[in-house]
């Protein structure tokens, strides 16, 4: 299928004489009909990475491939983006400013125009298609900008932040029209910073530091590369844990402990131990969350 | 695809043909243009009235007066008099404090004076002044020559001397100078207004990063195409609009005799005009990209308005040796050309060979533009420099 494929990406920028690697050999695929989450902090390379698949930026090195081939201008003509700042022509109507983007993509007037008026009716901005995008809050200019990246049934979507700014509802209703788009077959790679919805949202998660690629997977695979510790609940007290070769006990609290179980044979004289003292109510799998393994692989 | 460039073109004039202040600023224009020309028929059309006082007794001053009055009757010079007799010399000048006169004559003999004078409570008026002084003299030299046994017409008979100009061109160097002044400031107010425009139009693309959408969709070159053709197209349209109310204006004024000489005039300009301005809109256009927020258009169109503004004070004040050069050297020859073709002295083929000189230096310009607004559109944080647009390596790989 037409995934969209990163390999060895690299930006050197030469401000100040200094050379500075913004990207540096970054590769991931985003996969068709996946929502690819993109996650890192401030200055991690999300927006030069984004910059460079749309060709918005030039490359220093590697390449940008879609559908198994180097992407050409054509491609990314299709492609629906959405660049990190917002705010489109402020003083211009919301309806016939996304026309006008429209039929620079070669939409004709009236499909674009009814394409347009649909959209902001599913965003529940049809009432405001004659107003100014100035006039409108963050949250609607928002709605505004994803209608500018998803008119015309784009072949990839590239989307710089697009839930920054909203309220749940609207972090719903975003995420409900990009798995329509995902449902299409067509791959979505999309930055945020906000780990909870990443990993609430994402089939594939691509976390970037310093310019480089940290990990890159789907979450639940990711948190099977952490350490997963142990939760045992007993009938009596749990401070024994401290002395059981194999295991670290990472917190103890009365009956109940939090452990780090390094083996299958540890675990074993940790559980034999325990029931010597008494009843075992619970001795379970603690998976980490996606925030956790973003502290660890950031580190 | 291959029309991106006329969406463009279009989206740019329909904006600034909305555009409250452009409208109200091209009204008020037509307005200042209406204002003047209704203001300068008036004043040629209107007739003076003055009340001269006379103090009884002054006859010679009385005649003079009267014969005045007959002369500016006979040759059409649009003004009145009329005698005020006045008791004696402290009535004149409360005549003239009370405003019922506007003028006092005297010929010396009243005020036992040597001389005549003509006082006002102010300086009296300079036509009034001109025209009795002209009288005075005569009537003074009639009686000279009386006295002598001759006569005014035996002295003055063969001294008049006749103007005449062999180039056949019957334009008065005032207007020439006039018309050099008035197309300066339309090349001015066209070319600055409707590049700030532009300017400010990529500017707002590259703050809101929604070049970067366009981008994708369409190739920059066109874009900027785009808008070229539409800012010019607007400048055009206003200098046109312009134009023609000043020459019907013209029609009702004493101008209409060379109407046909300022009509040429005017087409070159417009000629001139819409070529120099595409050059001048693509530099507004990379001054716009090298800007990285709009307070930074202040700084990166400064040498553009330096330049424009040089054309604008050296073009309407330019003559001779100086007008010639100017009138071959873009962007000033925009200028300066038409002027000399109101003037009479450039040759036919002279506006011919300064406008290939123009359209080969715009094509240089558009060329040089192009490359440096493609290589500072992307650029973000902070003013882009020339030297860094220039560089394509750093800016985009789309465009071509």
């Amino acid at each position: 299928m037409s995934d969209l494929e990163v390999r060895d990406l690299t930006r050197v920028f030469l401000s100040g004489g200094a050379p500075r690697r913004a990207v540096d050999g970054v590769s991931f695929t985003a996969s068709s009909g996946l929502l690819t989450g993109f996650v890192g902090g401030n200055g991690a390379g999300k927006t030069t990475t984004m910059r460079m698949i749309m060709g918005v930026l030039a490359i220093t090195s590697g390449e940008v491939r879609f559908d198994g081939a180097p992407v050409t201008r054509f491609d990314r003509r299709e492609f629906g983006y959405m660049p990190e700042e917002r705010g489109l022509y402020p003083k211009q109507p919301v309806l016939e400013q996304l026309v006008y983007l429209a039929r620079l993509r070669g939409i004709a007037a009236p499909v674009a125009r009814r394409e347009v008026l649909e959209h902001l009716d599913r965003l529940g901005l049809a009432d405001r298609a004659k107003e100014h995008v100035e006039k409108l809050s963050l949250g609607n200019q928002q709605r505004v900008q994803i209608v500018a990246a998803i008119m015309g049934q784009p072949k990839a979507l590239v989307l710089d932040e697009p839930f920054s700014g909203l309220d749940p509802a609207a972090v719903d209703a975003m995420a409900d029209l990009l798995r329509e788009h995902t449902r299409r077959g067509v791959p979505v790679l999309f930055s945020s910073h906000q780990l909870d919805l990443v990993e609430r949202l994402c089939e594939r998660l691509v976390i970037l530091g310093g310019g480089r690629v940290l990990a890159n997977g789907a979450p639940d695979e990711l948190r099977a590369q952490g350490v997963t510790r142990h939760r045992l609940v007993l009938s009596g007290d749990a401070g024994f844990v401290r002395g059981v070769p194999g295991v670290l006990a990472v917190d103890v609290d009365g009956p109940s402990a939090l452990v780090e179980v390094h083996d299958d044979a540890a675990a074993t004289r940790l559980l034999t131990a325990a029931l010597e003292r008494g009843s075992v109510r619970e001795f379970s799998p603690v998976r980490p969350t996606l925030a956790q393994i973003y502290r660890e692989v950031t580190a | 695809m291959s029309n991106a460039w006329m969406v463009v073109a279009t989206r740019e004039i329909v904006v600034r043909a909305l555009n409250k202040g452009f409208l109200i600023g091209l009204a008020v224009t037509v307005a200042m243009i209406g204002g003047l020309i209704g203001f300068t028929s008036f004043m040629e059309g209107r007739t003076q009235s003055f009340d001269v006082a006379v103090v009884a007794g002054d006859e010679s001053a009385a005649t003079a007066v009267e014969s005045a009055a007959a002369d500016a009757a006979s040759d059409d010079r649009k003004i009145e008099l009329s005698v005020l007799t006045v008791d004696d010399t402290a009535a004149a000048e409360a005549a003239l404090d009370d405003e019922t006169a506007d003028a006092w004559l005297s010929s010396g003999a009243a005020t036992g004076t040597d001389g005549w004078t003509l006082s006002g409570w102010r300086e009296p008026d300079p036509d009034l002044a001109q025209l009795i002084e002209t009288t005075v003299r005569d009537q003074v030299l009639a009686g000279r020559a009386a006295d002598a046994g001759t006569s005014m017409k035996a002295l003055t008979v063969g001294s008049e001397v006749e103007t005449e100009r062999l180039d056949g061109n019957p334009v008065d160097p005032q207007i020439v100078f006039a018309a050099g002044f008035v197309l300066a400031f339309l090349f001015f107010v066209g070319a600055v207004g409707s590049g700030a425009m532009i300017a400010g139009s990529v500017i707002e693309e590259k703050q809101s990063r929604l070049v970067e959408i366009i981008a994708t969709a369409v190739p920059l070159r066109q874009l900027l195409a785009g808008k070229i053709i539409g800012s010019s197209a607007i400048a055009l349209a206003q200098n046109v609009l312009l134009g023609a109310v000043g020459l019907i204006g013209a029609s009702f004024t004493d101008l209409s005799a060379i109407l046909p000489a300022m009509t040429s005039t005017m087409l070159w300009f417009v000629v001139f005009f819409t070529v120099g301005f595409v050059a001048v809109a693509a530099l507004y256009a990379v001054a716009g990209s090298l800007a990285s927020r709009t307070e930074d258009l202040q700084y990166t169109t400064s040498p553009l308005m330096m330049l424009l503004m040089g054309v604008y004070v050296v073009t309407f004040s330019a003559d001779g040796v100086f007008e010639r050069v100017l009138s071959y050297i873009p962007p000033a020859s925009i200028v300066s050309m038409p002027v000399r073709v109101l003037n009479g002295d450039a040759l036919w083929w002279e506006p011919l060979v300064s406008l290939l000189i123009l359209v080969v230096t715009t094509l240089g310009a558009v060329l040089l533009s192009e490359r440096a607004y493609r290589g500072a559109l992307m650029q973000t944080g902070g003013r882009v420099s020339w030297k860094s647009a220039m560089a394509a390596e750093r800016g985009t790989t789309l465009g071509a």
